[in-house]
């Protein structure tokens, strides 16, 4: 058995053990976690160009944002997320590269520049993004959007090239008016919406297409993925000549086609692997093609509520 | 100084001694090794070694598939018009005579397949080897060169090369089933190449990668 002093003794020792503690830990609490974290800088540039500059941009990680300007000049605007990446900037003629040059120790987080740009609407757009978001809007020239994972958004473009390539990011296209629009994606998800033009072709590995508009007049369509599926959602009055096939697969269409009876893939027809048929006006129709190896395709009929 | 304005300088002061590249090159590892490669090259010049480059062979056939492809001339030597990508990629440079072995063959199995109807049986044929092939081996690729090529990446970004090389190969085989089941269906045909062309889509992400 304690005697009194030393029981006074240890609730002294406890008492002091548990203010240190409570001190400790406030001090721990304001301390910072970790490494301090690096510092944002802004950065601008402006280029004076013609009509249908060329503008590239390269950066491995981070958004690239492309808008129209309503002079001829090209604004950039750069937001680099540390000192481990600057952006190099460069100039010759019609041309304006940017590129943002990682330094040694830069990361997916130090090595991130995020752009905002604002580019002539004539202007020829390539963009290169490795794992940032890739946006481009409101423009009438060429415009190339490549990244391994990068989303892809592109919308309000018209009579202009759009080509795309990602490997696992999704690609969405919105409002492409007379476009010759070429997606290549490995695995992912692609959504096109009132996209139309001379061509329109989508190649994917095993992502997802989604197609909703009206295939537009006298165009090329093609829609091909090995494993995805392929939902095509289009208005009754469309005019098309449209086949789908899915090797290993099953289709579904929910719009009355005119059949073609001679297609080299009859059997298929009949197994449910396939149909054919022109809808509306041949004079004026798209050729509409949606293959898939393992995937589905379903031929949708756009509701009055979706053509809103 | 940045980068560009570096390079720009080594014209007039090619041994980087001057002050503000000194500043660059301390704090720019690329940059750097930049100026190491040349003067490296400039003092090994006339010393490089023929075996320390991909074999001859590699160059020759590239030549060849060019000259029958009609996009080279005769005289035209394909070497001279490559090396400057062998200096551009460096350790990667065994990526670029496959990549483009693999666009020739698939240019080549294009044309094939689409010759006329009179030409059938020679079409058929090469086709069948496909069959028994490993994807990409006849295009000269190796998918374990393409993952240390990545290698270096962060690895949510290498396990999503890793799933999507496995889905192009897969994507490769069963066109390859299908060409050899249905040898004169057109689709099957279209999507081996299709295939084809995802998988060197892949290799050429590879090569972008960034690189601190």
């Amino acid at each position: 058995m304690w005697s009194r002093s030393a029981a006074e003794r240890a609730e002294r020792v406890v008492a002091v053990a548990v203010i240190v503690g409570v001190m400790g830990g406030a001090a721990l609490g304001q301390a910072p976690a970790g490494p301090s974290r690096p510092e944002q800088s802004r950065k601008d540039f402006h280029f004076a160009v013609g009509p249908h500059a060329g503008i590239s941009v390269t950066n491995p990680y981070g958004s690239i944002s492309v808008k129209p300007s309503s002079s001829s000049m090209v604004m950039v605007n750069a937001v680099l997320h540390s000192d481990k990446v600057e952006v190099d900037n460069n100039q010759s003629g019609n041309r304006v590269d940017i590129q943002s040059h990682l330094l040694a120790g830069a990361d997916q987080e130090t090595g991130q520049v995020d752009y905002e740009i604002l580019v002539p609407a004539d202007a020829s757009v390539t963009l290169h993004s490795s794992m940032g978001s890739l946006h481009a809007e409101k423009l009438h020239g060429d415009v190339s959007l490549e990244g391994a994972g990068a989303d892809v958004d592109v919308r309000d473009i018209s009579d202009a090239h759009v080509h795309v390539k990602t490997m696992n990011g999704s690609v969405n296209l919105d409002n492409i008016k007379n476009g010759h629009v070429e997606v290549d994606s490995l695995s992912g998800a692609v959504t096109l919406h009132s996209v139309n033009g001379a061509l329109v072709q989508v190649v994917s590995t095993s992502g997802r297409i989604n197609y909703v508009g009206d295939f537009g007049n006298s165009g090329e369509y093609r829609l091909t993925s090995h494993s995805g599926d392929i939902d095509a959602t289009i208005p009754e009055w469309t005019s098309a000549d449209v086949s789908a096939r899915s090797v290993r697969g099953q289709v579904q269409d929910d719009i009355p086609l005119q059949p073609k009876t001679h297609t080299w893939y009859s059997m298929d027809m009949e197994k449910g692997r396939a149909f054919a048929g022109t809808m509306g006006r041949v004079a004026m129709s798209s050729t509409v093609v949606l293959r898939t190896f393992s995937g589905k395709i379903h031929l949708r009929k756009r509701s009055e509520k979706q053509s809103q | 100084m940045n980068c560009v304005e570096l390079q720009q300088s080594l014209a007039e002061a090619e041994d980087g001694s001057l002050p503000e590249q000194s500043r660059h090159l301390r704090q720019c590892p690329e940059c750097s090794a930049l100026l190491q490669d040349l003067n490296f090259i400039v003092a090994k010049a006339g010393e490089l070694q023929g075996c320390e480059e991909p074999s001859p062979r590699v160059w020759n056939s590239i030549e060849i598939a060019l000259r029958q492809e009609g996009l080279i001339r005769p005289q035209a030597t394909a070497r001279p018009q490559l090396g400057w990508l062998a200096a551009r990629w460096g350790g990667a440079r065994w990526l670029v005579p496959a990549a483009a072995l693999l666009l020739i063959f698939v240019g080549v199995y294009e044309r094939r397949q689409w010759a006329p109807v009179g030409q059938e049986a020679a079409v058929v044929t090469p086709a069948a080897n496909y069959t028994n092939s490993t994807p990409g081996l006849n295009s000269g690729l190796n998918d374990e060169d393409l993952m240390q090529e990545v290698a270096d990446n962060p690895p949510a970004m290498r396990t999503q090369y890793e799933d999507n090389l496995r889905r192009v190969n897969e994507s490769i085989r069963d066109a390859e089933t299908a060409v050899k089941e249905y040898p004169n269906d057109p689709e099957a045909r279209r999507a081996l190449m299709d295939a084809y062309q995802q998988k060197s889509m892949l290799f050429e992400m590879a090569m972008d990668r960034p690189q601190p």
